[in-house]
């Protein structure tokens, strides 16, 4: 990511919440001077405000959350840059007065975790795949129709890997790239995807704050371009009934240099604990990894999505796909995640899972070399919860999430989704519609 | 299946009626899984209201998709989220009204009605619904040591002063509402609108809220 020595216009403070997408403000030069090294205030409301603007309720407030206290943001000057010309941007993290990290900021729970791995000796590297539906109506359409019935951007018949998309989807595309280049964020390849309308877009391996930061911010630069251009981009996990989107996380560990998941023989020992770790916390990572009511309905055998727990070398119908023989690319690529995920957490909860694995020499179950959906009881591989209540409380039970992540965070996350259930369910939405109303309102535009 | 037992003592009786709800249930069923269980109970005025009951009863929210179906038999009464088969009788209910209906009930009249009564069991005193509101919530972390009520009832103020302790929340309003927080059939938060006032911490309200879902939805 390009570095300035200095704001030299307007800055936007970023960060995000619990939820996933940006939020933060602008400042003029001055302000941004002022306070870049001590903070800026914003409520801890942050925290418990829902994609609906209503307070989450149904927990006890940590000594740091009070009647509506500040916390502070600073920026980290590393990730300041000019985002358009008279603005700029930086990303931050929040802290309490006395200098410790919020303990639920997702940023700073991601470098609690790389902390964790570099006290072992390893260094991860990881990237994403972001997946996103373009619609041809602006945002403003797609509200007045309640985000239903649009018009997929570059035709209604869903293609992967097809280079015969009409010139509005690729001009599309072309533009975020740009974009993106202009910002720093790096990027490796871009296609079109099962579904009509969709794009998978492919950040470069990174170190995970920073990879956390380029997955925030390209939601940002897409949704950006859309507006610019007149249409609409959504990370929702089913934007429309039919089809879902998803974003698989590729993590690999190093020591001085080396890829330390390679081992001539198939996967190394490092790298059987790594998914041992992620194995025994996927349950409870199902929570942060599909955090929202439409999270859940992707979760269909044959569809994509991985549905049990289980992983396999070079099975992408597994949860956990193994990549091995090689020195330099050898992998796991974490597949549970959906296109709604706070990246943040999406990256906390892996580096969790893997570092107890490690730390803990976790030796994963029999790998599946069978189709990893549709399996029956008798095969032994459990299932992923395949709702939000059944995943909160595997979260909620999980020692190891609990140790690696926080008892703060875990129990403010498993009240938060408990409120979301709530909301949904009683606010207006059906669990027995293929996707409600109720979802495309809340979760076509955010996170 | 799972037994609604948490929040009221299943019925010792040899011929005790049982409610169980589904697995993974929604709110819903776990608000009628609670009602009937208090409704089936022992110490009511008018006994078990359950008892005789048979056959399919849709229950309808009037403003939400929520839907649940509930199946009497002899002596089992089961709750299970949605309506999937043809119902003998079906309630559309205000759930934010202890399942007033908004519209008359089809198909069985007799069915209809003695479901409805059921589900609309006599409220306790507000008095021992905060006793026993206090006594369930407990384990509840955050929750306050010492619940303080104001109730307004018919003949005037009605004060009380549950649990021991350094930290206090206080909650006033009508007397009856109160019991309908206190047990449940109530919603706290939405109680906040018609009348029921609290002192305390904005972290209070939210462990308060936990307690009212609680009592109202056992979660």
């Amino acid at each position: 990511m390009s570095e300035l020595a200095q704001a030299r216009g307007a800055v936007r403070l970023e960060a995000t919440n619990h939820e996933g997408s940006l939020l933060g403000k602008n400042v003029s030069p001055q302000k941004f001077a002022s306070g870049k090294n001590t903070g800026f205030a914003f409520a801890d409301i942050l925290f418990a405000i829902d994609l609906n603007n209503e307070i989450v309720l149904g927990d006890a407030f940590p000594e740091w959350r009070g009647n509506l206290y500040d916390i502070q943001m600073i920026p980290d000057m590393s990730t300041l840059v000019e985002w358009k010309p008279g603005l700029d941007s930086v990303i931050g993290d929040y802290w309490l007065k006395d200098g410790t990290p919020v303990p639920i900021c997702p940023r700073n729970l991601v470098r609690k975790l790389v902390a964790g791995l570099a006290d072992n000796g390893y260094a991860a590297t990881v990237a994403v795949e972001i997946e996103a539906t373009l619609f041809e109506e602006s945002v403003q359409e797609a509200r007045a129709r309640g985000y239903r019935d649009l018009t997929p951007l570059g035709g209604s018949t869903g293609a992967t890997y097809h280079l015969a998309r009409s010139k509005d989807w690729v001009d599309y595309m072309e533009a975020v790239v740009e974009r993106l280049d202009s910002v720093g964020i790096a990027w490796e390849a871009w296609t079109d995807e099962a579904a009509p309308g969709q794009t998978e877009l492919n950040l470069a391996p990174t170190d995970p704050v920073g990879l956390g930061d380029s997955w925030a911010r390209t939601r940002q630069v897409m949704r950006e371009v859309a507006f610019e251009r007149g249409h609409t981009v959504s990370f929702m996990a089913k934007p429309t009934a039919g089809f879902g989107q998803g974003a698989h996380i590729n993590l690999s560990l190093q020591s001085d240099g080396v890829n330390r998941f390679f081992a001539e023989d198939g996967p190394s020992e490092l790298m059987r604990h790594a998914v041992g770790g992620l194995l025994a916390t996927m349950e409870g990572n199902t929570s942060i990894a599909l955090p929202q009511i439409t999270s859940y309905r992707r979760l269909v055998d044959l569809t994509g999505p991985p549905t049990t727990v289980g992983w396999g070398v070079n099975n992408k119908t597994a949860a956990v796909r193994a990549i091995t023989g090689h020195p330099k690319y050898s992998r796991l690529e974490y597949r549970l995640p959906g296109a709604d995920v706070n990246p943040y957490l999406a990256l906390a909860g892996v580096l969790a899972g893997v570092l107890a694995g490690i730390e803990r020499k976790i030796e994963p179950p029999e790998q599946v070399t069978d189709m990893a959906w549709c399996l029956p009881e008798s095969a032994g591989v459990r299932r992923v919860p395949d709702t939000m209540s059944k995943a909160g409380a595997a979260l909620d039970a999980d020692p190891l999430l609990r140790e690696y992540l926080g008892d703060e965070f875990v129990d403010f996350w498993v009240a938060s989704r408990r409120w979301e259930w709530m909301e949904f369910h009683t606010k207006g939405g059906d669990p027995f519609a293929e996707l409600s109303a109720w979802e495309s309102q809340r979760y076509f535009e955010f996170p | 299946m799972t037994e609604s037992s948490t929040i009221e003592a299943p019925d010792v009786r040899f011929d005790a009626t049982r409610v169980a709800i589904e697995d993974d249930a929604t709110p819903l069923v776990r608000l009628i899984g609670r009602t009937l269980t208090r409704a089936s109970g022992q110490g009511l005025p008018a006994g078990d209201l359950t008892a005789g009951l048979v056959g399919t009863v849709a229950i309808r929210s009037h403003d939400t998709p929520q839907a649940a179906t509930v199946t009497f038999g002899a002596g089992v009464v089961e709750v299970t989220s949605g309506v999937f088969v043809e119902p003998d009788a079906t309630l559309v209910v205000d759930l934010h009204a202890r399942f007033a209906l908004t519209e008359e009930p089809a198909g069985d009249a007799d069915l209809a009605a003695r479901g409805q009564r059921a589900l609309r069991p006599p409220l306790p005193h507000w008095r021992d619904a905060a006793v026993r509101f206090w006594e369930i919530t407990r384990d509840i972390a955050g929750i306050p040591d010492v619940l303080i009520v104001e109730a307004a009832g018919p003949d005037g103020p009605e004060p009380g002063r549950f649990g021991e302790g350094t930290t206090t929340y206080l909650v006033a309003g009508p007397a009856d509402l109160l019991a309908g927080v206190f047990t449940g059939a109530d919603d706290f938060l939405a109680s906040l609108d018609a009348g029921v006032q609290v002192q305390g911490t904005l972290s209070q309200l939210s462990v308060m809220t936990a307690a009212s879902w609680k009592v109202r939805f056992d979660v």
